[in-house]
């Protein structure tokens, strides 16, 4: 009888120590922190809303890889992660982009759009296999994609070789405008530079001038840090510290211990997700929101993040491109359609996507077609009336350029509103990788 | 404070979490050697559920309670017609509960959306303690509390209870206690609701902790079977400690040597399967 427990308990044992690691290999997040604990998969394809009738008459419309289209319509693939951490972000991103659709009568550049969304699942294998699916079995002309640059990164790769356009509505690694700048991919978000570089000399003239910089352990932390710290050193100012707990921390009690015993003028975040959430606060549970002021980039600042968090999210200070507040004509209208159709206001998400469809929709009338060929010339240069403000694709990083403003979330009526208190006009990324000391 | 003597104490704070999270599949993988995967799915469940009704004006501790006898029903509907097939049959246990993750997570999804949740610290518990240049917020103070709490519940119903003493023979030899007169079935029902239960109230007192959030019900699920696995099956004990070891690890790992904290857990639960598998207090004799 013992010795049955004894066999048992091992064999258990083993049992559950690789469920274990098969879990954790599933449920962790990995860099870019995809597969949020789903770890199956097998691709699943979102209900999709394709406006406009399937099926035309096919025109002869020359034969390069995009296949012929009759010239009343435009079919665009819509690939981003409906499941894992990311799902939220896809959900007001394509909110946006069907906001701007319904705005045009379901046109864009004065054709018919027939759109297919499919789930990329933030997982590069994934994304191709439903990239194959849009581009060989759908034969679309345009694709829109995606929010997590390690998918974005494999997706680029295959729209140069099969020449097709595609517009990148969040994806915010650095090197897609430098080194892995391609012909066939634009953005119409901003860059991890951006995001680091634009708060830095504003937090250095007027908040303070030693900082703890504290990010998520992975490549679009190390990129906004780093574009942080050479702006924010370059303007006077000192890191002290920088931290990096990892993806999908719980407690953040070992960093702000640290940070308190430190003693910095500011603390600068970037961090991901759930863990940006959890770190605001417990900043504030820990007491240190009171002596040492919290800055971070445009996710510190964004509706999505403020109206989860609340009260601890007040007097962050932050540098972003979008909050619904801003006072343009573009942006009222835009805000109002938003609330009207979803009952909420848009957050930076929202307004990427909806910025994702004006550009195709701008494009495409520019260049009076939907091939690659005619569209690429158009997209470098391209002016955009977004909400957000008047933006130009930069030709030389296919990047937005684009007014920064310096914000402050401010507690009221018992919710959080987000103020402009500066504002960094026309602000580009550098054409080439600054070398790095 | 001292860095290190505040960081030792958030991170027994923090094991505290652990184990309140893990007590449930201690009970019922523990007590009953039922492998029920789908415990991260009652977390979630109840969470959501505290979650929706207080965003409905209902009181944070009704909703606790609400939640729970919510969860514990749903726990006894599947004792019922799922789990009582595969008594003893472990990889159907496995298959089986390991499916319902992915139903129960999917269906969380629908009803409530991708978008994290935030489910606040009841307002009575909403202070922090000043120690120095720094504070220590008073929910988690009463997070350890609650773990005492729960550590003394189980050690009384396993030592001191007729219910415990026949639950521990009815694992063992389910025959001989139904020939003495005693409904084995609607005991393991019982125990199984309670298992339930109680990772019902973990999650509903965990999630203003961590949010609620897609890859919940996965990082709890991995997180309570580490803490078992390091101490030991059928030992709440085991449990208590290993969750408090791994707790002060994460914690002071985090610090010191950041890239390495979950390594040196897995590290550790690696040499715990090596040198003594049954786990720090595993049963050895029944």
């Amino acid at each position: 009888m013992k010795h049955r427990v004894y066999s048992r308990a091992t064999s258990v044992f083993a049992l559950l120590a690789a469920l274990i690691l098969v879990l954790a290999a599933c449920g962790g997040g990995g860099s870019g922190g995809n597969g949020g604990g789903d770890g199956g998969s097998s691709p699943t394809s979102n209900p999709s809303s394709s406006s406009g009738s399937s099926g035309g008459t096919s025109g002869a419309d020359g034969s390069t890889e995009s296949s012929a289209q009759p010239v009343g319509t435009v079919k665009i693939g819509v690939l981003m992660p409906y499941t894992g951490t990311f799902a939220p972000l896809t959900d007001s991103l394509v909110k946006g982009f069907d906001l701007y659709l319904e705005e045009t009568g379901g046109l864009l550049g004065g054709r018919k759009a027939e759109v297919q969304y499919l789930d990329d699942e933030a997982n590069p294998q994934t994304a191709l296999r439903q990239y194959r699916q849009l581009v060989q079995g759908s034969k679309v002309d345009i694709l829109v994609g995606t929010i997590s640059s390690s998918v974005q990164y494999a997706l680029r790769d295959e729209v140069e070789k099969d020449k097709i356009l595609l517009i990148n509505p969040n994806a915010s690694a650095s090197d897609l405008s430098w080194e892995k700048k391609s012909d066939y991919v634009y953005r119409v978000s901003y860059s991890g530079w951006q995001q680091g570089a634009s708060p830095a000399q504003y937090l250095a003239e007027n908040v303070g001038k030693t900082a703890i910089t504290l990010a998520s352990d992975y490549p679009a932390g190390y990129e906004v840090i780093e574009a942080f710290k050479a702006a924010y050193e370059a303007a006077g100012g000192r890191v002290i510290e920088q931290l990096w707990p990892e993806l999908n921390t719980n407690d953040f009690s070992p960093q702000l211990t640290q940070i308190a015993n430190a003693k910095p003028d500011i603390v600068f975040s970037f961090l991901a997700g759930s863990d940006q959430f959890r770190f605001t606060q417990q900043y504030s549970e820990f007491g240190l929101k009171q002596s040492i002021p919290l800055t971070g980039n445009n996710n510190y600042a964004d509706y999505m993040f403020t109206s989860t968090v609340g009260e601890p999210s007040a007097g962050i200070i932050a540098a972003t491109q979008y909050i619904p507040w801003l006072d343009h004509e573009v942006n009222r209208k835009f805000v109002e359609n938003y609330r009207n159709k979803y009952g909420t206001l848009p957050d930076m998400f929202s307004e990427q996507g909806y910025v994702a469809a004006m550009a195709i929709d701008e494009a495409i009338r520019k260049a009076d077609s939907t091939k690659a060929e005619d569209l690429i010339p158009v997209m470098k240069g391209l002016v955009l009336n977004a909400p957000r403000g008047t933006i130009v694709i930069d030709p030389d990083t296919h990047n937005p350029v684009q007014d920064f403003y310096i914000t402050e979330n401010v507690l009221q009526n018992g919710s959080i509103v987000t103020k402009v208190i500066d504002k960094m006009e026309r602000y580009a990324m550098p054409a080439q990788r600054p070398s790095s000391n | 404070m001292s860095s290190f003597f505040f960081l030792l104490l958030t991170g027994l704070a923090y094991g505290m979490v652990y184990f309140m999270i893990a007590a449930g599949l201690t009970i019922i993988l523990g007590v009953m050697n039922v492998f029920n995967l789908a415990h991260g799915s009652f977390y979630i469940i109840a969470a959501y559920l505290a979650f929706t009704l207080v965003s409905n004006e209902v009181n944070f501790w009704l909703a606790l309670v609400v939640a729970v006898l919510c969860t514990a029903a749903l726990g006894i509907l599947m004792e019922k017609f799922l789990i009582k097939r595969f008594y003893g049959k472990t990889l159907e246990q496995v298959l089986l509960t390991f499916g319902l993750i992915y139903i129960v997570s999917d269906t969380a999804k629908l009803i409530w959306g991708p978008t994290l949740k935030n489910l606040a610290v009841p307002a009575v518990l909403n202070f922090s303690i000043p120690l120095g240049n720094i504070a220590f917020p008073a929910y988690r103070l009463f997070i350890v509390l609650v773990g005492c709490a729960i550590a003394v519940l189980l050690w009384y119903f396993e030592t001191r209870t007729r219910a415990g003493a026949i639950i521990r023979a009815g694992v063992d030899d389910r025959e001989m206690v139904s020939a003495l007169g005693i409904n084995v079935g609607r005991v393991f029902t019982y125990v199984f609701a309670f298992g339930a239960g109680l990772a019902a109230a973990s999650g509903v007192l965990g999630a203003p902790l961590t949010g609620i959030y897609t890859g919940l019900d996965t990082e709890v699920l991995v997180t309570s079977l580490i803490v078992l696995v390091i101490g030991g099956l059928g030992s709440w004990k085991g449990s208590l400690i290993s969750a408090l070891i791994v707790g002060v690890i994460q914690t002071v790992g985090s610090a010191w040597f950041p890239s390495v904290s979950m390594l040196i857990i897995f590290a550790l639960m690696m040499l715990i399967l090596i040198i003594r598998p049954h786990g720090l207090f595993g049963r050895e004799v029944l």
